[in-house]
């Protein structure tokens, strides 16, 4: 079946996600479809993802995902008797290509909901397309900055209020920091995406009240290659916690200026909300240890359910570079199916978008990557558990130790 | 006290990596007439081959050593390929290397599966001098830049090859008529910019990461350098990079960071306004 692929670009650089077995050429898209044939209709998926561009390794993990829980619902009969046909189209990490691919899935493919998109510019893109012109149930699977309240699109992604509600007091009480530093990615695109400063307002308000103080907070170019202005900040500033937005590859730097200073060796610390087990690979392990983040999943949760999905997907994708981990939508993408899955079982398999909508709103999943889920009626996002953690090393490898962790937080939104 | 030191080092640090960087692609532009948009892929072909060496259990000394001989092989085979035909046509070179350049950057995306890699310190740690902490591979980045510039300026202005190179640059037909073979020394210049060019990717790799975009990310600004320092001479563009380095490096302190990007090309087109020729206009090698 694959000699008759129409592949290219696509195929080289998403080799490792695209190579599964079972494609069928679709015309610029792709299909994956169940392995036998069933009487029922089937039930049409839209993902609308960054196979290709910047993002790539995010946008590969996600699709990965969302092959595999596809594949275990349908393994297990599908839903209500009825199985699910995959359908990807790339984002390629450029809002303006998305957009046409985006057209194609609803107009053409018709699908019954599109799950995607990872950074808030491409929500933004996409939602438009989906939502208001395509009439489409749209879930969005990424930690994000909030104050995403549109009818008809699901956020299953951590929140602001689930990030930092939990982690900064414990920063401040339990670790006993009080000064903070917030270093952040400045990006380009206007009001489109304010992940960072979004994060910042509600991290500071959070800090302040539990008695913390804010020295600075400030942005910089997404690739700048020095910082010995910023640490020099740091230093006079008596910062004892850096509170960090930056990303890579701005990051990378910071990071090695921050650990040269000896800001940790003197007691400071560094925590980062969206880092996942990824992303700690980008840095030598002793610039990484003793970091704290606060995600929705750890892969050293223990919990049993989350440790055989974990070891399923390792089986189902050996050796592959694109983890299932909290920081890139992955287990955003894995709650947004298995929500989705638990609406259209309440509605009898009415897949249309207002009777799936109503169900949405109120439903619930007993298991996940870090525990379940349930939407909040009426605000469109979801609760779920929340865990703190430190990054430790051994032997020059990095993991993360769960220290805390806190069942079903509220989103606080909408 | 310590501190203003410590900064002071960083500050060189950069401007080190920034003179690194421009060093090649200044003798390419000065000597040849070439402005070569492939230089910040050689830059990453460097880091990548310190990658590999790493990754496949080598020591990481020995990819250091091996980029510069591998960038000018590739260097080399570039030159007589494809470089050679352009140099009468300086525009199509421009966009002649710049497609060279993205051929080379995708292919190591795809490679790299658009991940970053981080790639350790050979000599890892820091070092005490008075009671400061100095970053030990910041401090070999420092040193290997001034030998290198003395060794590259000795070899320019005190060898026979570097008088045939210089010769070959102020008129090309009267080299040729004394008996220089000007196709062998623009091979040779070509391969030993692209080796330069290797080996400071290979030497900044550990202060960054490896991704396909690292050569990218100073290009723009190793381009404003030679264009400050002034193409044409040795000099220059060294001085140009350490202008420009030490400009991004210290307007943050100034302005807010964000301002500090542009800002640096504002004052750098302002100094070229009132001195087009550059810093250096005369004194040639």
């Amino acid at each position: 079946m694959t000699d008759k692929l129409n592949i290219g670009r696509r195929r080289l650089m998403g080799s490792s996600a695209l190579g599964a077995a079972g494609w069928i050429a679709g015309g610029g898209g792709w299909l994956l479809r169940p392995e036998k044939a069933y009487a029922a209709d089937p039930i049409k998926m839209g993902i609308a993802t960054d196979i290709t561009g910047a993002i790539a390794p995010s946008g590969n993990a996600n699709w990965q995902v969302a092959q595999f829980t596809v594949e275990q619902i349908n393994k297990a009969g599908g839903i209500g008797g009825r199985q699910i046909e995959l359908y990807l189209e790339d984002t390629a990490s450029d809002p303006k290509i998305a957009v046409g691919n985006v057209r194609k899935l609803i107009q053409e493919r018709k699908v019954n909901v599109v799950l995607g998109g990872i950074t808030s510019a491409m929500r933004q893109a996409i939602k438009d397309p989906i939502v208001n012109r395509g009439r489409t149930l749209y879930i969005y699977p990424q930690l994000y900055e909030g104050q995403e309240c549109t009818k008809f699109l699901y956020c299953t992604g951590p929140t602001p209020a689930q990030q930092c509600d939990k982690l900064i007091p414990y920063l401040i009480k339990t670790v006993g920091k009080k000064r903070f530093a917030m270093p952040s990615a400045n990006y380009v695109w206007p009001q489109l995406l304010k992940w960072p400063q979004l994060l910042n307002k509600y991290a500071r308000k959070v800090i302040e009240t539990n008695g913390g103080e804010v020295v600075f907070e400030e942005y910089y170019p997404l690739d700048q290659a020095e910082y010995s202005a910023t640490i020099g900040k740091i230093r006079d500033g008596k910062v004892d916690c850096v509170f960090n937005t930056v990303i890579p590859p701005g990051l990378q730097p910071f990071v090695k200026q921050l650990y040269e200073s000896g800001f940790q060796k003197n007691g400071g610390v560094l925590s980062c909300v969206y880092y996942d087990e990824n992303l700690l690979n980008y840095h030598p392990a002793q610039e990484m240890e003793g970091l704290y983040s606060c995600l929705d999943y750890f892969q050293s949760i223990n919990d049993p359910f989350s440790k055989q999905l974990q070891a399923d997907y390792m089986k189902k994708f050996p050796d592959t570079k694109y983890l299932f981990t909290a920081g890139s939508a992955a287990t955003g993408m894995y709650r947004g199916i298995k929500f989705y899955e638990a609406a259209v079982k309440k509605t009898n398999g009415d897949l249309s978008r207002e009777a799936v909508g109503a169900a949405m709103d109120s439903a619930k999943i007993d298991q996940g990557p870090g525990g379940g889920a349930e939407m909040v009626p009426g605000k469109m996002h979801c609760k779920m558990n929340m865990y703190i953690a430190q990054c430790k090393v051994d032997a020059g490898k990095t993991r993360y130790d769960v220290i805390e962790s806190d069942k079903m937080v509220d989103p606080k939104e909408c | 006290m310590g501190i203003e030191v410590k900064l002071a080092f960083d500050l060189l640090a950069f401007i080190s990596v920034m003179v690194l960087i421009v060093l090649g692609l200044g003798i390419i532009a000065s000597m040849m007439g070439i402005f070569n948009f492939a230089h910040g892929e050689f830059v990453l072909l460097g880091a990548y081959t310190v990658y590999i060496f790493e990754s496949s259990g080598l020591s990481a000394w020995a990819g250091i050593l091996a980029a510069p001989i591998v960038l000018a092989i590739v260097g080399l085979v570039l030159e007589r390929l494809i470089i050679r035909r352009f140099y009468a046509v300086p525009i199509i070179a421009m966009l002649g290397t710049y497609a060279i350049g993205l051929v080379i950057r995708e292919i190591v995306r795809g490679l790299l599966g658009g991940h970053y890699k981080s790639i350790s310190e050979p000599l890892p740690g820091v070092f005490t001098l008075f009671g400061v902490d100095f970053s030990a591979w910041r401090a070999v980045i420092v040193l290997t830049t001034i030998c290198i510039i003395a060794a590259t300026w000795l070899f320019l202005s005190r060898t026979s090859v570097g008088l045939q190179v210089r010769g070959s640059l102020e008129n090309p037909n009267l080299a040729r008529a004394c008996g220089i073979s000007t196709t062998r020394l623009y091979a040779l210049t070509f391969a030993f910019g692209a080796a330069l060019a290797g080996l400071a990717g290979a030497l900044i790799v550990p202060l960054y990461q490896l991704s396909a975009d690292i050569g990218t990310r100073f290009l723009v600004q190793a381009f404003l350098s030679v264009m400050l320092g002034g193409v044409g001479t040795f000099e220059g563009p060294v001085l140009g990079a350490a202008a420009v380095g030490g400009m991004a490096a210290g307007l943050p302190w100034l302005v807010i960071p964000v301002l500090a990007d542009p800002l640096v090309f504002v004052i750098a087109l302002l100094i070229v306004k009132f001195r087009p020729q550059g810093f250096i206009t005369q004194g040639r090698l």
